[in-house]
């Protein structure tokens, strides 16, 4: 009960603080809010959407060796006879729809020219001689991409498709030139048969495009489903998570470091000649820490869906997922204060631990979209911070609970190890 | 007054690293006395009291208070005990109330108890009508009030108050030393520290002086006083040079000595207000005069002085 009691009286403190509601709630709704501002406009019907790219295509492929794909396999269903016809396919198939406006062009030059002149974004120029390179073993199939240097975002997202796409007929050629290395005479017949079948493949990876750069998840019901379809909602789910988490990683450090303050108050000393135990003393300044954080992430999550309708996911996973940053942050926040002296040294952690573990936490959610995505994650498994966002970005995209509990078990692992250190030396500096 | 002992203090030592700041200090302290615990800066008060109320361990040594035993049962020793700590230990953010509310939960109070007691201890500490104010906002006095309440609250037999009047305006002190005497009127036993003289010998049933980690006297205000045989000092001045003066001085009834330094003349004597005329006669006898006097009744001043050589406030 007398932990209890001391728990909430920090509470009562805290929020009495204007710095430590700025920092719990304000500031991660608050840079959340800037990027709802900064790539959306406000429609209509109260929804935002991300401008759409002007894409401007100069397909000049003359064609080459016939091939034949299904046309269910190219996006959009369109026919296809030659590369650059399946990339102009790609292009304007319906998934691309809501970020892409295509339009043809004559020639590069006026391709070009429509960049210039501002009445595109991009232009992807195919060249003449496109497929034949691309079948030619030696050849070397190049497009060109020309873009408006003022801009960012959308040139970023179009140079990401055609990346993917090129990087799966890059795969290709790779295929067909071990392939011809290494088989006898009679097998090389079935090139063809194997180009075929390595670009059904590959195509078929194409069109999941979108959703692998924009961080589409699988919606929780049909219902959010249909809510979550606005591309920027998604793309704040994890701006949103990665600043929660990184919030909470500081309310943990900062509520932790009332210990210190008190020290420094001079009442705890006063609360050592009380008829209470060291351990209850020291159980609720945990229990603080522990309730602190949790108000905090369960606010952060109620009030993200509320003003930027962001879906978190399944209530299971996603409570799951919390239950993991709150009892990491707590514990990462007692370990980093049982190695404090005082509060002066708090201020250079504040500064410094927080920031750069909490950024490399969050690399996945800074490279959102890029190449590197995936090896850029597997960094951020070096901190705690990053196996929260794992857990919450695994509920955000619906994956399978056991996935979502490896994770969680990573986290109480972590959160094991800081609590223990931390109650250790917290203990040792009282006996 | 009860005469079983409230604490008794058995050869406590305490060093930290190299530096022994607690060595073999012993005392009783009876139920219902203010013994006060009388030393400079530096001389173990606060790291006696420290180990008094459990907050450290002593290396070596005993103590009990209302028979509990600081080593062996520390609850006991904290329920019996509350702690006026030297420094300000409040939450400045929030209210007087609230201090005590939460204080008084550490102490084992609840429900209506407890807010019963906050009420009582407000009106005691005179803060009733400003109870809802955030304790940061008050002033030094105040807080200082609060700093005492807070250890009021369990209603405990025994109460500490480590230099509770250090760096506070005169008013405030004159309300604490009330309060204190106010305390053992009410049969509680206070263990007082301090480095003011004026305090310990006003408000004292019995006490101490320490001095480098040890009890260098201990008695009652009297009682020490008598250590240095309780003769007034007299300082005087003189307008000229007079050898002959001070010879004389030396052989006139109730002077027990005298010594010249410099300008300054010093005279032990029995009764001032004897000897002080005769002085003044022995100098006109000899056409000098008197420019100066300064009388030092026997106090615990020249207790510290001549038992260390030092003055208290060194």
């Amino acid at each position: 009960m007398k932990a209890l009691d001391i728990a909430l009286k920090d509470m009562l403190r805290s929020l009495r603080s204007f710095f430590a509601l700025l920092f719990m709630f304000v500031l991660p709704l608050f840079i959340t809010g800037m990027f709802y501002f900064m790539f959306g406009n406000v429609a209509e019907d109260g929804e935002f959407n991300l401008p759409k790219t002007k894409v401007i295509v100069a397909n000049m492929d003359a064609g080459g060796p016939k091939f034949n794909v299904d046309t269910d396999n190219i996006p959009g269903g369109k026919d296809a006879d030659t590369m650059g016809e399946l990339i102009v396919g790609i292009l304007e198939s319906d998934d691309m729809a809501d970020l892409i406006e295509v339009s043809h062009a004559a020639s590069p030059a006026a391709a070009r020219a429509a960049i210039d002149n501002q009445t595109a974004q991009v232009a992807i120029i195919i060249p003449k001689n496109f497929s034949d390179q691309f079948a030619d073993i030696d050849g070397e199939a190049v497009i060109e991409f020309y873009q408006d240097p003022t801009l960012n975002i959308g040139p970023g997202i179009i140079r990401a498709i055609l990346n993917r796409f090129t990087d799966g007929m890059a795969g290709v050629k790779i295929a067909i030139n071990v392939f011809m290395d290494e088989a006898e005479q009679k097998d090389q017949a079935r090139v063809g048969e194997v180009v075929q079948r390595y670009l059904k493949i590959s195509l078929a990876e194409t069109e999941d495009l979108e959703k692998e750069l924009l961080d589409v998840h699988v919606p929780a019901s049909e219902n959010a489903a249909a809510k979550s379809e606005n591309f920027l909602i998604r793309m704040l789910g994890p701006i949103m998570g990665g600043m929660m988490i990184f919030y909470s990683f500081f309310t943990g450090t900062s509520a932790a470091q009332s210990i210190l303050r008190e020290e420094e108050e001079r009442t705890m000393p006063r609360l050592f000649t009380t008829p209470t135990s060291q351990a209850t003393i020291l159980s609720g300044k945990f229990l603080y820490v522990f309730m602190m954080v949790s108000v905090q992430v369960t606010v952060l999550l109620a009030a993200a869906r509320a003003i930027f309708g962001i879906n978190w996911g399944e209530v299971l996973p996603v409570t799951i997922s919390a239950i993991g940053i709150v009892i990491s942050a707590s514990s990462f926040g007692i370990f980093v204060n049982s190695l404090l002296k005082d509060t002066n040294q708090g201020s250079v952690i504040f500064g410094g631990l927080i920031t750069i573990t909490g950024m490399v936490g969050m690399i996945n959610t800074f490279a959102m979209g890029s190449p590197n995505a995936d090896q850029l994650g597997d960094v951020s498994l070096l901190v705690p911070q990053g196996w929260a966002v794992r857990g919450l970005t695994q509920a955000m995209r619906g994956q399978p609970i056991n996935e979502i509990l490896i994770t969680l078990s990573v986290l109480l692992i972590w959160s094991a190890v800081f609590f223990i250190i931390g109650v250790w030396r917290f203990n040792k500096r009282y006996v | 007054m009860n005469n079983s002992p409230a604490i008794e203090v058995l050869n406590l030592h305490r060093s930290f690293g190299g530096n022994k700041a607690v060595q073999g200090v012993s005392f009783e302290v009876k139920q219902g006395e203010i013994f006060s615990l009388l030393g400079p800066n530096g001389a173990g008060k606060t790291t006696t009291i420290s180990m008094l109320s459990c907050l450290l361990r002593p290396d070596e040594g005993d103590a009990r208070v209302m028979g509990h035993s600081i080593r062996s049962d520390q609850m006991g020793v904290k329920s019996a005990l509350g702690v006026v700590p030297q420094e300000i230990a409040l939450y400045e953010d929030l209210t007087a109330r609230e201090n005590l509310n939460f204080w008084g939960k550490m102490y084992g109070l609840r429900g209506s108890a407890l807010k019963i007691r906050v009420d009582e201890v407000l009106e005691i500490i005179g803060l009733s009508d400003r109870a809802r104010e955030r304790v940061g906002k008050y002033s030094g006095g105040m807080k200082r009030r609060v700093n005492i309440g807070v250890a009021l609250l369990h209603k405990p037999k025994v109460i500490y108050m480590d230099e509770p009047t250090v760096g506070i305006d005169p008013q405030s002190r004159r309300n604490i030393l009330d309060s204190v005497i106010a305390l053992k009127n009410q049969g509680m036993t206070v263990l007082y520290t301090t480095h003011y003289m004026e305090e310990s010998q006003e408000i004292s049933d019995h006490i101490a002086i320490m001095d480098h980690g040890k009890v260098i006297a201990s008695g009652t205000h009297e009682e020490l006083v008598k250590l240095i045989g309780g003769q007034a000092r007299i300082e005087l001045t003189l307008n000229t040079n007079a050898e002959n003066v001070i010879a004389e001085w030396k052989t006139v009834e109730g002077v027990d000595s005298v010594t010249a330094e410099e300008e300054k003349i010093s005279a032990l004597v029995n009764d001032s207000n004897l000897v002080l005329p005769r002085l003044f006669e022995s100098a006109t006898r000899h056409s000098a005069r008197i420019t100066s006097v300064e009388i030092r009744e026997p106090n615990l001043e020249s207790v510290f002085l001549h038992l260390t050589g030092r003055a208290l406030r060194d």
